[in-house]
């Protein structure tokens, strides 16, 4: 029976497998790009083995041949110019379009598959194994998982989240998916809407990033027994895993969270004001991690999404009432549930007209 | 008639009768209920009572400050700064309210203050709903007429944020359809309070300070 | 309409048209500007003592005020048309409505007002709750004991029955247990006193207090038989006719001894019956000055007409909600306390932000509100405690029975102490440097 308990672990296993090959299949990627660039995109001529002068006499071709005068361009070697724009003396950014072959091949090719893989193994996983239910039933009794500022830096985030994840997607894979579906005038229509929404939200997603740190750091730093909770696979094979307040799951997700988050908010910051940082290489850098790091933070987002709704049951009114039921923190968080229980903190569950307070008594103020 | 041309025009005429005319009605209205007059010999002043009470609740008392008052405060002000300077300042908009009322036009915002407005004013807002869809009291107690105050606001903010590359027709239409909503609507609810708050702070303060007492 | 005794005796059956027309009769464009501004933001719950004692969300302030509001917005809303027309007008509040917001108006309510320091918009809530309590007492939906209380003020001239042959006895009485001359009906006199039943009937000392302060400073001063009721349960229930009838019994009293100043009681509702609404009730302005007792004390001592021998323990003030955030009187007894006890200490928050003692707007009263009232008690114990004060002082007898009876409760050992017995037994009188007496019973 408790073998049926655990069942993060999975999905979240599952989700770091993928993680861990499509980072591996990054680094693997100048090759990759060597190799597809040649089918999509014209090849950027940057692997030239040498710089030698054209031999024959002197000055019999003039001083530079038309070709001789092209790879030096294709070089992205400056040149001269008078304006005050140094960057003006670079003729054609070669690597912008090593960038744009990147961005387009493995980022985009690799990031679909991955998402489709979260999406499959979700799919099977809930076709195996339904929904998660409380099993000894609701005890009426409630603990309160979550505060009422906890609860709106969520919200906060998870809007902002879904919001910059679909306007971002659009930007990345509009071409390919909208174009075939409702043509080029209305894509364009929509991808500068996203465009621009993307654009003026995402700063906020650093404040909301900041928020989530500052308001879920407590309890998310490793403690004993969340290797145990890992190894036992988080009980979704079988067996159950002891957790505190979060599981080893959760931390890995608050973290993910956090770090990825803070490098898509400044990568976009960048990209959002790029005379900040003149160097293009740095934009075009900023840009191929943006796409990683948001690739990586929705297929772990729809993990989550799906475990806190159709996923589990009695996980979502944390979110929303703020309170959980005494036998979901007994199922799912045993020793974070033995600890409230130990401080007095497990209250009559109320109907839903009569709330509770927002704050304990005040005294004076 | 473009649709851009429609909603720009006739429907934004319409919009901004039925927005003057609206809340001129409802604030006669209010007034036309009747003050009862104080017969009570004063202790202070009622007319310094009003400004002062007017005054004191444009910030929380040190002692509210805790559960939600900050929050209020720093999301309240945030939303209404940034929405009142993209309003007068954001280039388009200042382009328009020249072109189609004052006739003249002033400097309006450079990109990145542009950017920063947009974010206090989009982030303060969406902040107050979710704290309303939250927080048990404020879900008690709001009612439809409170979401379509807000939700509709934030959809005219959302789709001025859509339709910022302003080349696209299409976005600048449903954008401007959105506000010709938002000012008919306006009259006949919550948003009606950036009128009504002068009366009631005004009210109470004069009642109050008649009695020498500035709640 | 039957005459007003038969309402105390039976409960008329619940009659919602009859509140719903009330509400509207009162509504005018103060009510109507609140109504209209506020937005949900529910910053008035962190300031009501009941909603921070129960944590039910209905206790919050604003929600004691919404049934009022669907009233308005079918009926006086200046959109009230429309919104029948387009049937976007909300249904009237049905007697059922009514039977749950009298637990929001009556047993957690004590419109202190606190509420409105909160509010961004500056509502005066208490003021809402006022017309909805006003509608339900129509409706017969006011809670016993206040109910009859009112029809017997009204009626016999006080919500404890004393009438003026009562009267004549307790103070004959206590003129002679005390020794000290308490005049009633004097023909002519400068000041006309006022008391509370409560004084009356358990605050006995505070009475003989004043009594012994005002013939100490050989003030000419007169008890009356025509009115001598400070309270008023007419602004508890909402009714005008009671209202109405004490402060009338009032102002004629005093005009037919020719006062020239009205000294209201310890008791917070009823400084402000007679000092801010009674005028507006009678609809002209009042040919005499009223003063509460610790302003007109506080006007003696900085006269220099008395002297105090310091207290030998630390107190604080609690502030009575309708004598200071509501009436104005702050600063007045603190003057007087800081002369009085080397050791005078503040509670946080106090003034115009001091919390409620919960007993107020006749919520004391009330067995069924008991439980949320003590809860909200807790607050002010706390308050007291933090300043380290051996002994609370307050000017109202209302707030006094309710710290007594939260005391009891919970079995708290500070001591509860009225303004006027601590002047009365600390006054040294100019010229021979002795005080009054004896202290003012025991």
């Amino acid at each position: 029976m408790s073998t049926q308990r655990k069942h993060r672990s999975f999905g979240l296993r599952a989700i770091c497998a993928l993680a861990v090959l499509a980072v591996f299949l990054m680094l693997n990627m100048p090759q990759a790009s060597a190799q597809t660039s040649g089918r999509d995109v014209r090849p950027p001529d940057i692997n030239s083995t040498t710089l030698a002068e054209p031999s024959g006499p002197s000055n019999a071709l003039g001083d530079k041949s038309d070709s001789d005068f092209w790879r030096q361009i294709r070089r992205a070697n400056p040149g001269k110019v008078t304006i005050p724009d140094r960057q003006a003396a670079v003729l054609i950014q070669s690597d912008g379009q090593n960038w744009r072959a990147v961005r387009t091949g493995p980022i985009k090719v690799y990031g679909s598959w991955i998402l489709a893989a979260v999406v499959v193994i979700l799919t099977v996983f809930f076709a195996i194994r339904g929904r998660i239910r409380i099993q000894s039933g609701r005890s009426g009794r409630v603990i309160m998982r979550f505060t009422l500022n906890q609860r709106i830096v969520h919200w906060f985030i998870a809007v902002l989240f879904i919001f910059m994840a679909l306007t971002g997607l659009i930007i990345l894979y509009g071409r390919d998916v909208l174009i075939p579906l409702i043509g080029k005038p209305a894509f364009s229509v929509i991808a500068s809407a996203s465009k621009q929404g993307h654009d003026l939200f995402g700063p906020l997603f650093l404040l909301a990033t900041l928020a989530l740190f500052v308001s879920f750091v407590k309890g998310n730093l490793p403690q004993r027994g969340d290797l145990k909770w890992i190894l036992k696979g988080g009980g979704f094979f079988g067996g159950h895993a002891s957790s505190h307040r979060y599981n080893a799951g959760e931390k890995l997700w608050f973290w993910w969270a956090v770090l990825f988050g803070l490098l898509l908010s400044l990568s976009g910051l960048t990209m959002l004001f790029p005379t900040v940082i003149p160097e293009l290489g740095n934009l075009q850098l900023a840009n191929l991690l943006h796409g990683i790091a948001a690739i990586l933070v929705i297929a772990f987002a729809i993990g989550h999404i799906y475990l806190g709704t159709i996923g589990m049951e009695g996980a979502l009114e944390a979110m929303t009432d703020g309170y959980v039921d005494e036998n979901w923190a007994r199922e799912h968080h045993d020793l974070w549930h033995e600890e409230m229980r130990r401080k007095g903190e497990i209250e009559p569950a109320l109907p839903p007209s009569g709330g509770r307070g927002m704050s304990a008594p005040a005294s004076g103020e | 008639m473009s649709f851009l041309g429609f909603v720009e025009g006739p429907l934004f005429t319409v919009a901004a009768v039925v927005f003057v005319l609206g809340v001129i009605w409802k604030l006669a209205g209010i007034l036309f209920l009747g003050i009862r007059p104080d017969y009570a010999t004063p202790r202070g002043s009622a007319l310094g009572g009003a400004v002062i009470t007017n005054i004191r609740h444009l910030f929380p008392r040190r002692i509210f400050l805790a559960n939600g008052g900050l929050f209020h405060f720093l999301t309240g002000y945030a939303f209404h700064i940034g929405l009142f300077i993209l309003l007068i300042f954001a280039l388009p908009h200042m382009t328009f309210l020249k072109d189609r009322i004052f006739g003249f036009g002033w400097p309006a915002l450079p990109r990145w203050a542009f950017i920063v407005m947009a974010e206090l004013a989009l982030g303060g807002l969406l902040l107050l709903w979710i704290r309303r869809l939250s927080d048990p009291v404020q879900r008690l107690v709001s009612e439809p007429a409170d979401h379509i105050s807000t939700g509709l606001t934030l959809l005219v903010m959302l789709t001025g944020c859509f339709a910022l590359q302003i080349s696209h027709d299409v976005l600048r239409a449903i954008h401007m359809l959105l506000a010709d909503l938002w000012l008919i609507y306006f009259p006949f609810g919550r948003l009606m309070h950036s009128f009504t708050f002068l009366f009631s702070r005004g009210m109470t303060g004069a009642a109050y300070g008649r009695r020498g007492v500035a709640p | 309409m039957n005459t007003t005794a038969d309402n105390a005796a039976t409960p008329p059956a619940g009659d919602a048209e009859t509140a719903i027309a009330l509400f509207l009769e009162k509504t005018g464009a103060r009510a109507a500007a609140y109504l209209d501004a506020c937005i949900r933001c529910g910053a008035c719950a962190n300031a009501c003592h009941y909603y921070q004692a129960s944590g039910d969300p209905r206790h919050a302030p604003v929600n004691k005020f919404r049934m009022l509001e669907k009233a308005y917005r079918r009926h006086k809303d200046p959109w009230a048309w429309l919104k029948r027309l387009s049937g976007f007008a909300p249904a009237d509040p049905d007697i059922g409505d009514m039977q749950e917001w009298q637990e929001l108006v009556y047993d957690t309510c004590s419109m202190c007002g606190r509420c409105t320091l909160a509010c961004p918009m500056g509502i005066d809530i208490a003021q809402l709750v006022a017309i909805t309590r006003a509608g339900l007492t129509a409706a017969g939906l006011a809670p016993e004991p206040i109910r009859s209380m009112a029809a017997a003020a009204r009626d016999v001239g006080s919500p404890l029955g004393i009438d003026a042959a009562q009267l004549r006895d307790i103070l004959n009485e206590l003129s002679e247990k005390h020794g000290v001359p308490i005049p009633l009906d004097k023909e002519k006199a400068d000041v006309l006193l006022i008391d509370s039943s409560l004084d009356y009937k358990v605050f006995q000392p505070t009475l003989v207090a004043m009594a012994k302060i005002l013939d100490a400073l050989g003030i000419d001063w007169t008890f009356s038989s025509k009115g001598y009721e400070a309270s008023n349960l007419g602004l508890f229930t909402g009714q005008e006719d009671v209202a109405k009838a004490m402060v009338e019994r009032i102002v004629t009293a005093a005009e037919d001894v020719g006062a020239s100043l009205v000294l209201a009681p310890e008791c917070g509702h009823g400084y402000a019956s007679i000092r801010w609404e009674a005028a507006n009730i009678l609809g002209r302005e009042l040919p005499f000055e009223v003063l509460h007792i610790s302003e007109y004390l506080a006007r003696l001592h900085r006269e220099g007409r008395f002297g105090l021998r310091p207290l030998d323990h630390p107190i604080t003030y609690h502030d009575p909600c309708k004598l200071g955030r509501r009436g104005g009187v702050i600063e007045e007894p603190r003057d007087i306390l800081r002369d009085l006890a080397p050791d005078y200490r503040e509670m946080e928050p106090s003034g115009v932000e001091n919390w409620c003692c919960g007993g107020g707007g006749g919520v004391l009263l009330l067995e069924s509100a008991a439980k949320t009232r003590l809860e909200a008690f807790r607050i002010k114990m706390d308050q007291v405690e933090r300043t380290g004060a051996e002994g609370v002082v307050m000017a109202c007898a209302f707030c006094h029975h309710t710290f007594d009876n939260g005391a009891e409760h919970f079995n708290w050992d500070r001591k509860v102490e009225d303004l006027v017995q601590l002047v009365a037994e600390h006054m040294i009188l100019p010229g021979n440097g002795a005080a009054t007496g004896h202290p003012a019973g025991h």
